[in-house]
C-alpha cells in the first residue's frame, strides 16, 4: 500500500510542477529560515548555561536610590557587598568577586594593551567550572600578585614556552607570576576575560576598605547558593540586612540601595546596567526574530494548505475511485498525509542544499558565527524533526480530510465543480499571510528609518575627521611633561589641525559615575549622580561643544583645577532653568567645592537609544583615557600623518603600544547590534513576502485555470481584456485589502512598543506604512497578473473548444 | 443473491421530496445477468448506485447474500463491497496518475492481499485480456476501448461474485462495444452475476432478464 501511495504521490508532484515547486521551495526557504533563526535562538539563549553551576550562581546586581528615585543601575555593585552578604547568610556557598580594569601587559618585549583584564578571587575558577591546562584553579588566584591566563593570552606572550611562573607586568608598575593557564572562556558566557590577575593583588594596592565599604562602585560579585536556596527569600534577607545596616544613614542623607539576584542565564539577554561585562544581547530582537521564523515556516505551511484544497476538484476523482474500489476513509487520508510527508521531505532536503549555500550570506547579514558544526548539534535536529513532524501533520491534515471526505458518486458525475469548498478558508489564510507580510515589511522600513535617523541625527559634538588614541598606562613622573611635549609635536604635523586629552570619547559609557554632588550648603539629601568627563582646555574646542553660558576652562586662570562645566541635562538636574542661573555656583564634589564656570550644550555621549546624560566636564589637563586629534578634510593624507603620530606616541610614551581608532567608526559601533537586526529583519521579511507571493502565484495559477471556460464565454459576448483582468483580479485583491486593514493597527502597536527601546526616535506617520503596503500590493497585483494576463488574452474559441 | 424490498430513494427539493426511486422491489438470484433499462432521469443510475452500495436508500430494505445491507456500518459493508462487487463505469474513472499495471492492481491493495500474491494475479488477468503489452503505460495512452478494458479487469481483479456496469459502452464505438458485451456474456457464463444500465436494446439482449424503469418504479417484469 505504502508503495502505491508512494508512487501516486511522487507522479502528482511531477505531474503538477508549478504547485509543487511552490509547495516544495516555500516550505524550504520556510525550514532553512527557521532552522537558522532557531539556531541562533539556540545559541543566545545557551548564554552561561555551561556551566555545572549555572541554575545556582547569581549576580548581585545593585540600583542605587536617590530622594526615592532611581539613580544609577550596576550591573557592578558596591566593592563590599560581597563579603558582607557571604559572611551573613551560611545559604552562600560561595563567593566570586571581580573588578574589571584594563592596562598594557607585557613579557619580555611583548606589549599588548588588554581591556579584558579582570581582578578575581580565588572563588571565581572553581566556582565558572574552569578546569586548568596548566597548573590548578584551586588557589591559583589566592595570593598576592598572582596571575590566571587565559590559552589565547598564554600562546600571545609565550609562544611555546611554559608561561608558568613566569612573570608578567601591568603597566610596567606591578609583576604578577603566572600560576595558572584555562580554556578561553566560551562564546556563550557574558564573563569573557583574556587574563585574571588576583584580587589579593588589588587589595593591597587599593587598602582592605575593598572588602567592606558599599560606597564604591563597580565590583562584579557571583554568589553560589546551596541547593534548594531560593533566591527571591535571600533577597528578601539582603534588603532586610541592608536596612539594618544602613537604615539611620539612609534616612539621613536620602539615599537608598537595592540589591538583586540576577540568575546566571538570564544575564545575557536581560541586563544592560552600568558596567556590564560586555554589551549584553537584545532579548527583543532574540523574540522578534523567532516570531518572524515562525511567520515564515506559518506562511509556507498556508501555502500548502491553500493550493491542497485548491486543487481538491483535481483529486476529487481519484478519491472517487479509490473510494469505489473498496478504500476506507482512513486510506485515504493517510494516503494524502503521505504525500504531505513526501513534499515535506523534499522540501527538508532542499532546505539543506539552502542552508549549505546561504550560511555565509546569513552570518554576514546577521553578524553571527553559525557554522556547519550546527549540523552536529542536538538541537539543531530537535528542531529539524519538530518542523518536519509537526509542517507534515499541520499542513497535510487539513486537506487530506477535505479530500477524503467527498462522496464518490457525486464526485464521479462531476458534481463536484460547482462547490466553494474551503474558499472562505483559503481566503483567510491569504489574510492571515499577507498580515504578516505589512507586519514584516512596514517593521522593516521602520527599522531602517530610525536606523537612519539616529545615524544622520547631529550629536551635539563634532565627530568627523577625529582619529583617536588610545593614551599611555605606563607612565612615569615625567608623564605631564611628555603629554606636552607630544602635543606639540603632534600639532606640528601637516594636516593635525588639534589635540585634545580626555577621560573619555563620544561613543561609549561614561565609566565615570559620581554620587554625592550637591550645591555647597545644600542638604546632603539633595546630593544627585552625574557622569564625569575629565577634560583638557582644547577638548570643547576640537569637539564643537556650544558655552550657552560663561567660559571654557582657561590657562590664564590658574584657579581653573577647581572649576567645572555642566551641560543643559546637569544644570536642570542641579535644579536650574537657564544656564546663567547656574553661572558661579559652587558645587561639593566628592569633599571638595568646585565653581560652575559655564554650561555647554547637551551632546549625545552614548546611542541615540539613550536620553541626554547630566554631564560634568572637570579639567584635567593630563588626562591619559585618550588623545582626539582632528585630521585635515583630505583623507589621502591620514596614512602618513598617522604614521607620524605613531612615531612621536612611541618616542613620547615608550612601552606602550600605539592603539587608535577613528571615532566615527567607534560612534557607528554602538549601532551594529541595531544595523545587523534591522538587517536580518528585513532578510527574513523578504523571504516571508516572496513565500507569500509564491502562493498567491499559485492561487492564481489555480483559479485562473478554472475560470478559463468562463473567461471564454465572456470573451465571446464581447468583453475587453481589462474587464476580464479587473474580473480575476478583484477576488485577490478583497482579501489582501482587509489584511492591510486588519495589520495595520496591529503594526502601529508593536512598532510603538519597539520605538519606546529609543530615546530619540522618529515618529509613527501614515507615510510609514504607505510605503511598505503600495510596495506589496504592486508586488501582489504583479504576481496575479502574470497569470491573469495569459488566460485574459487567450483566444476563447481554443477554450470553449476543448471543453 | 439480491433482494430489494420496497426500496425509495428521494430528495429534497424547495422542502419537498422529490423520487427517484419509489417502492422498487427486486429479486436477482446468483448467475444472472440482468439489464436496467429506461429513459434518462428514470432512476436507473440511483439503482445500481444502491445495489453497488455506494449510496443509501432513503428507505426500505436491501439484503446482499442475506445480510442486511440497509443497517450494516460503513465498515462492514465496505468489507462486504471488497470481497463481492466489482463496478465498471462509463466514464471508466481509471487513475490518470497510475499504470495499466498499477490501476488494476489497486482493489487488491485495499484488499490486504500480499504483493507477491497481487502480482500473480494481475499477471494472470493481464494475460487474459491480452493486454501484457500496455502494462506499463498510463489510462491517457490507450484508445477508450483499451480503457474500458482495464476498467473490467480492474473490476474483476478480485474475483467478485457481482459485476455492476454503469453504461459500461457509452463513450465506445460499436465494435468496441459488441466486445465489451461478449466479454460480459463470456464471464456470466463463467458464474459471474452481472447487473448492467443501458441504453441500447442491443446490449440489453445479452442479458437475461431485462429490467424497465420509469419514473423511478420498475414498470414490468420479464
Amino acid at each position: 500500500m505504502i508503495k502505491n501511495f508512494f508512487l501516486i504521490a511522487f507522479r502528482n508532484i511531477f505531474k503538477h510542477k508549478v504547485f509543487s515547486f511552490i509547495n516544495i521551495f516555500g516550505l524550504a526557504i520556510g525550514i532553512a529560515a527557521s532552522l537558522l533563526i532557531f539556531q541562533y535562538v539556540r545559541f543566545e539563549l545557551s548564554y552561561d548555561r555551561f556551566e555545572a553551576n549555572s541554575d545556582r550562581i547569581y549576580r548581585i546586581q545593585l540600583d542605587r536610590y536617590n530622594q526615592g528615585k532611581l539613580s544609577t543601575q550596576w550591573a557592578a555593585g558596591a566593592a563590599g557587598i560581597g563579603p558582607i552578604v557571604k559572611d551573613a547568610f551560611p545559604e552562600v556557598e560561595s563567593l566570586a568577586r571581580l573588578r574589571p580594569t584594563n592596562g598594557i601587559v607585557a613579557y619580555k618585549n611583548l606589549e599588548f594593551r588588554e581591556e579584558k583584564l579582570f581582578f578575581a578571587n580565588d572563588n571565581f575558577l572553581p566556582m565558572f567550572s574552569y578546569s586548568a591546562i596548566e597548573g590548578s584553579i584551586h588557589g591559583a588566584l589566592a595570593d598576592v600578585n598572582t596571575a590566571v591566563l587565559t590559552a589565547t593570552a598564554a600562546k600571545k606572550y609565550f609562544g611555546n614556552e611554559n608561561p608558568l611562573d613566569k612573570i608578567i607586568t601591568v603597566n610596567k608598575a606591578a609583576s604578577y607570576k603566572i600560576t595558572a593557564v584555562v580554556p578561553d572562556p566560551p562564546a556563550n558566557t557574558h564573563l569573557k576575560f583574556s587574563i585574571l590577575l588576583s584580587f589579593a593583588s588589588f587589595v593591597a594596592q587599593r587598602g582592605p576598605e575593598v572588602n567592606t565599604t558599599i560606597n564604591w562602585d563597580g565590583f562584579f560579585a557571583y554568589i553560589l547558593l546551596r541547593p534548594g536556596t531560593n533566591p527571591k527569600l535571600l533577597e528578601k534577607k539582603i534588603a532586610a540586612l541592608v536596612q539594618t545596616k544602613w537604615s539611620d544613614d539612609m534616612k539621613k542623607n536620602g539615599w537608598n540601595m537595592v540589591y538583586h539576584l540576577q540568575a546566571l542565564p538570564d544575564i545575557h539577554l536581560t541586563s544592560h546596567y552600568m558596567h556590564e561585562a560586555e554589551t549584553n544581547g537584545d532579548g527583543k530582537a532574540v523574540y522578534f526574530l523567532l516570531v518572524i521564523a515562525m511567520f515564515i515556516i506559518g506562511i509556507a505551511w498556508i501555502n500548502y494548505i491553500n493550493l491542497a484544497t485548491a486543487r481538491s476538484i483535481h483529486r476529487a476523482k481519484e478519491t472517487g475511485i479509490r473510494k469505489t474500489l473498496g478504500s476506507l476513509r482512513w486510506q485515504l487520508i493517510v494516503q494524502f498525509l503521505f504525500e504531505s510527508l513526501l513534499i515535506n521531505t523534499l522540501a527538508v532536503i532542499l532546505a539543506f542544499l539552502l542552508i549549505l549555500v546561504c550560511l555565509p550570506a546569513f552570518n554576514a547579514v546577521a553578524g553571527k558565527s553559525l557554522s556547519l558544526a550546527l549540523l552536529a548539534t542536538g538541537g539543531f535536529w530537535t528542531n529539524l524533526a519538530i518542523l518536519f513532524i509537526f509542517g507534515t501533520i499541520l499542513s497535510g491534515f487539513y486537506p487530506a480530510f477535505v479530500l477524503s471526505s467527498f462522496k464518490p458518486i457525486s464526485v464521479l458525475k462531476g458534481k463536484l465543480a460547482a462547490t466553494t469548498h474551503g474558499a472562505l478558508l483559503r481566503q483567510s489564510l491569504v489574510v492571515i499571510q499577507f498580515m504578516a507580510s505589512v507586519l514584516l515589511m512596514v517593521g522593516t522600513f521602520t527599522v531602517y528609518r530610525q536606523l537612519h535617523f539616529m545615524q544622520h541625527q547631529d550629536l551635539g559634538v563634532k565627530t568627523a575627521q577625529t582619529l583617536v588614541v588610545k593614551g599611555p598606562r605606563v607612565l612615569d613622573s615625567t608623564y605631564d611633561n611628555q603629554l606636552s611635549n607630544f602635543r606639540t609635536e603632534v600639532l606640528r604635523i601637516p594636516g593635525v589641525s588639534e589635540v585634545a586629552a580626555s577621560t573619555q570619547v563620544p561613543g561609549e559609557k561614561v565609566d565615570w559615575n559620581a554620587g554625592g554632588i550637591r550645591l555647597v550648603g545644600a542638604d546632603e539629601t539633595e546630593s544627585r549622580q552625574y557622569r564625569v568627563i575629565g577634560i583638557d582646555y582644547d577638548f570643547l574646542d576640537a569637539y564643537g561643544l556650544k558655552l550657552l553660558a560663561g567660559r571654557n576652562f582657561s590657562h590664564e586662570m590658574s584657579t581653573d583645577t577647581a572649576a567645572v562645566l555642566f551641560n543643559e541635562a546637569a544644570i536642570e538636574q542641579l535644579g536650574y532653568r537657564t544656564p546663567q542661573e547656574a553661572l558661579d555656583k559652587r558645587i561639593e564634589f566628592w569633599g571638595k567645592q568646585y565653581t560652575i564656570v559655564g554650561v555647554v550644550t547637551n551632546h549625545h555621549q552614548e546611542s541615540l537609544r539613550e536620553a541626554y546624560d547630566a554631564h560634568i566636564f572637570r579639567l584635567i589637563p593630563d588626562a591619559e583615557g585618550y588623545y582626539s586629534i582632528k585630521l585635515s578634510r583630505n583623507s589621502d593624507t591620514w596614512t602618513n600623518t598617522i604614521a607620524s603620530v605613531k612615531q612621536q606616541y612611541k618616542a613620547f610614551f615608550p612601552n606602550n603600544p600605539f592603539d587608535y581608532f577613528f571615532l566615527d567608526d567607534h560612534i557607528a559601533e554602538q549601532y551594529k547590534a541595531d544595523q545587523q537586526f534591522g538587517q536580518t529583519f528585513s532578510l527574513f521579511a523578504g523571504l516571508a513576502i516572496f513565500v507569500s507571493c509564491l502562493g498567491l502565484l499559485g492561487l492564481a495559477s489555480f483559479v485562473t485555470s478554472q475560470r478559463t471556460k468562463e473567461i471564454g464565454i465572456r470573451k465571446v459576448m464581447g468583453a475587453p481584456v481589462p474587464s476580464i483582468l479587473v474580473l480575476l483580479t478583484r477576488d485577490f485583491l478583497r482579501p489582501i485589502l482587509l489584511a492591510f486593514l486588519l495589520a495595520t493597527p496591529i503594526t502601529w502597536y508593536v512598532l510603538g512598543k519597539w520605538l519606546e527601546n529609543y530615546a530619540f526616535r522618529i515618529p509613527l506617520t501614515p507615510w510609514l506604512f504607505l510605503g511598505p503596503i503600495a510596495l506589496i500590493l504592486v508586488v501582489a497585483l504583479l504576481t496575479i497578473t502574470t497569470q491573469t494576463l495569459g488566460a485574459a488574452t487567450a483566444n476563447p474559441v481554443k477554450s470553449l473548444r476543448t471543453d | 443473491m439480491i433482494d430489494l424490498k420496497r426500496i425509495s430513494k428521494w430528495v429534497n427539493v424547495g422542502g419537498k421530496p422529490n423520487f427517484i426511486l419509489k417502492d422498487v422491489n427486486l429479486e436477482i438470484k446468483e448467475g444472472e445477468f440482468v439489464s436496467i433499462m429506461g429513459p434518462s432521469g428514470s432512476g436507473k443510475s440511483s439503482l445500481l448506485n444502491i445495489i453497488g452500495m455506494l449510496d443509501d436508500s432513503s428507505e426500505g430494505e436491501y439484503f446482499f447474500l442475506g445480510q442486511p445491507v440497509h443497517s450494516l456500518r460503513e465498515k462492514q459493508r465496505s468489507q462486504l463491497y471488497k470481497q463481492y462487487i466489482g463496478f465498471v463505469f462509463q466514464a471508466y474513472h481509471l487513475i490518470d496518475e497510475l499504470t495499466v499495471y498499477e490501476n488494476i492492481e489497486t482493489p487488491l491493495i485495499y484488499q490486504n492481499i500480499k504483493s507477491s500474491e497481487r502480482q500473480a494475479m494481475v499477471a494472470d488477468i493481464l494475460d487474459r485480456f491480452q493486454i501484457v503489452g500496455k502494462k506499463d503505460l498510463f489510462p491517457t495512452q490507450l484508445s477508450g476501448g483499451q480503457q474500458q478494458l482495464v476498467g473490467i479487469a480492474r473490476a474483476l481483479i478480485g474475483k467478485p461474485k457481482l459485476l455492476l456496469a454503469d453504461e459500461p459502452t457509452g463513450n465506445l464505438n460499436s465494435r468496441q462495444g459488441e466486445e465489451i458485451m461478449e466479454l460480459f456474456k463470456q464471464l456470466n457464463s463463467e458464474g459471474v452475476t452481472i447487473v448492467q444500465v443501458t441504453h441500447s436494446e442491443k446490449n440489453a439482449e445479452y442479458g437475461s432478464r431485462i429490467i424497465n424503469l420509469l419514473d423511478g418504479r420498475i414498470d414490468n417484469f420479464n
